[in-house]
């Protein structure tokens, strides 16, 4: 029980406010709730797993938001066009693609800091979307693209489906490939890592390009749910996103990822929101609980090392 | 080592593109230095410059505050309330005491309890939005239009001397910023600290007072701003200013200061501010729409960086020797965003 706790913090959390919701409501413990409450950690977790790999190599995306916003409004507008859903589909996810490749190139070619690097092209594509879309929102109505969200195969819903497929994928690779263990040394030490000779910077494109492929699966989730695009669909979604991989227990200065733990951070945070909303409680205490709640995952983990470690090393401190 | 040209650029280089725009200006608007319209680009910056000023402080102390957007909205929303029970004087103590109250809260979160500072301000940005949402439940907080003759009102619509209000204070709030950040110890405390946490550490600057002195600054700044803010827009809510951090950010960062911290300059971020108001003058006068006005900001950002990087990529010690053995890239440097 003790290994389960060290490898995944955030049970403990979770079953707490699993038994407090099941006290406090009738509803939550229902089988039609509980599904809501996994649909959306789903979509949540699906952009977390990609930017797991990104905050292990010490490095954001912020643009996510962005995509998400134009994938939708591309994929949207093609399928008004009267394009199949594949093709609609799959013009959202290379949108995704080119536009975490163009993060990717700008960060490692140009050596511009991620930080601006994706706050410009969160800016940017934004823009795009908007000029795009030209403010409209892009009302469709496609049952092949209502399947992404409301499909159920072998009575499953197809985001649960997604997200366990994704996860499967995504842990194997951080944990069973040399591609995972490539990340987590850059993370931990970009210099040290170039000078041993790995492909620093084809790694770095390649995350910041998974980073853009999962926000446009993203938008075609969200695009999927609403059944329409729009420019300013996904606006604050990149901090969604960071914050589920954070609470998770990923390292913000990179070197140690756990993709289980972002599942659990999604699944947590839906979970508070699910109940605060059986609750009757206002949006606004569901903003002000996922804030305190990240304060808080990090403070445990702030004040646990404070009792090993007296002083913080240089990089800690700045960060 | 960097010659004195590229120290000459690190301080003005972005003046100087800003010059150069201000020349161009009049041939993309005519109407460019006609009172009207100077007046509204000095005093659309003013909140925006403020905040940049006390931001320059948090990231050349290597750390920054994404929760600015949730202390405007929050500060903005008190104040109100405080005009509406008490008036001028209870409005500005109210966003000042709420934007220092901010910013403190910010400060324990990361030396109590050890949050690293992109964290805590990422989770107190939520919780000031709540808040500010929270105390605007029943609908916007806002100036009752009657109040045209009040001395609060007046804060951000008055016009000294042909300037702006909301301008001069800016310009009162960078001076004073200078001078901390240039003339007294605790300027060079923060730069020192941004530069080396350990060394400072070492020389017995305290990270503690340090951290508690600039996110203080940050909510100050804020506070101010929030003044000339809601003195011009007439209302806000939880939603005031959505984004506003990362604007904030953009405006330091493409003034110059370093977002590794160690390296701030006030004149820069002045200078961007003020590229950035003038910029998006342009692009309204020209009838460009929102939607591409973002896309040319967004450009402008990495473009600037980009040369900024190349720079320093090219000026670093031992940049020959990279070439030469290929092990290209800059030196590592402790920091959040490398």
């Amino acid at each position: 029980m003790t290994a389960l706790l060290r490898r995944a913090p955030l049970v403990l959390p979770l079953l707490t406010v699993i038994i407090a919701l099941a006290v406090a409501t009738d509803s939550f413990l229902t089988g039609a709730n509980i599904e809501n409450v996994l649909v959306a950690a789903g979509i949540v977790a699906l952009p977390g797993l990609a930017m797991t790999f990104c905050l292990a190599m010490g490095e954001f995306d912020l643009s996510v938001g962005s995509t998400v916003s134009l994938a939708g409004v591309v994929c949207c507008s093609a399928l008004i066009a009267g394009r199949p859903l594949a093709v609609a589909m799959a013009l959202a996810l290379v949108v995704g693609a080119v536009i975490g490749l163009a993060n990717g190139l700008v960060v490692t070619k140009l050596g511009v800091t991620p930080f601006i690097a994706t706050l410009a092209t969160l800016v940017i594509v934004r823009g795009v979307a908007l000029a795009y879309s030209d403010g409209h929102d892009q009302i469709i109505s496609s049952a092949g693209l209502k399947y992404l969200v409301g499909g159920r195969p072998l009575g499953v819903p197809m985001p649960i489906v997604l997200v366990a497929v994704a996860t499967a994928a995504a842990w194997w690779a951080m944990n069973r490939t040399r591609f995972g263990r490539w990340v987590c040394a850059i993370g931990s030490n970009r210099e040290a890592a170039r000078v041993s000779g790995l492909p620093v910077d084809r790694i770095r494109i390649a995350v910041y390009t998974l980073v853009g492929i999962a926000g446009g699966a993203w938008g075609l989730l969200i695009s999927s749910q609403l059944q329409k695009g729009n420019g300013q669909l996904g606006l604050g979604f990149e901090l969604d996103a960071i914050t589920v991989v954070v609470i998770g227990g990923t390292a913000l200065l990179g070197g140690r990822a756990s993709i289980v733990g972002t599942v659990l951070g999604a699944v947590l945070i839906e979970t508070i929101r699910n109940g605060l909303n059986l609750l009757n409680t206002p949006p606004a205490y569901q903003r002000i609980s996922v804030g305190l709640l990240l304060i808080a995952a990090l403070a445990l983990k702030g004040l646990r090392r404070a009792d090993t470690t007296v002083v913080p090393t240089a990089r800690e401190a700045t960060s | 080592m960097k010659t004195s040209l590229g120290r000459l650029w690190d301080t003005w280089g972005i003046t100087a593109i800003l010059l150069l725009l201000l020349a161009v200006a009049p041939v993309v608007t005519p109407d460019f230095f006609s009172l009207d319209n100077a007046q509204s680009v000095l005093r659309e910056s003013a909140y925006l410059g403020i905040v940049a000023a006390g931001m320059t402080f948090a990231i050349a102390s290597g750390a920054f505050d994404l929760s600015v957007g949730g202390q405007l909205a929050l500060c903005s929303v008190v104040s109100l309330m405080g005009y509406a029970a008490g008036g001028t004087a209870l409005a500005v103590a109210a966003a000042l005491a709420t934007g220092l109250a901010c910013g403190l809260v910010n400060a324990s979160l990361i030396t109590r309890l050890r949050v690293p500072p992109f964290v805590a301000t990422l989770g107190t940005l939520f919780v000031f939005r709540g808040v500010a949402y929270i105390l605007t439940q029943d609908g916007p907080k806002t100036l009752p239009y009657d109040q045209i003759g009040s001395p609060f009102v007046k804060i951000g619509g008055l016009d000294v001397a042909g300037l702006p209000l909301p301008f001069l204070i800016m310009l009162a709030v960078y001076g004073a910023a200078w001078v901390l950040l240039r003339r007294t110890a605790t300027g060079r405390r923060v730069l020192a600290y941004g530069s080396s946490p350990e060394a400072a550490r070492f020389c017995g600057i305290s990270p503690t007072r340090l951290r508690f002195f600039v996110f203080a600054l940050v909510g100050v700044s804020v506070g101010i701003a929030a003044l000339t803010y809601i003195t011009r827009v007439w209302t806000a809510d939880g939603s005031a200013q959505d984004g506003f951090e990362l604007k904030v950010i953009a405006a330091v960062v493409l003034g110059g200061t370093s977002l590794k911290g160690g390296k701030g300059t006030l004149i820069g971020t002045f200078s961007a501010v003020l590229l950035v108001s003038v910029l998006n003058d342009m692009l309204v006068s020209q009838g460009v729409p929102s939607a591409y006005q973002r896309i040319v900001l967004g450009g402008v950002l990495i473009i600037a960086l980009t040369i900024d990087g190349l720079r320093t990529r090219f000026a670093a010690p031992g940049s020959l020797r990279r070439a030469v053995t290929g092990l290209g890239g800059r030196t590592p440097k402790p920091g959040l965003a490398r």
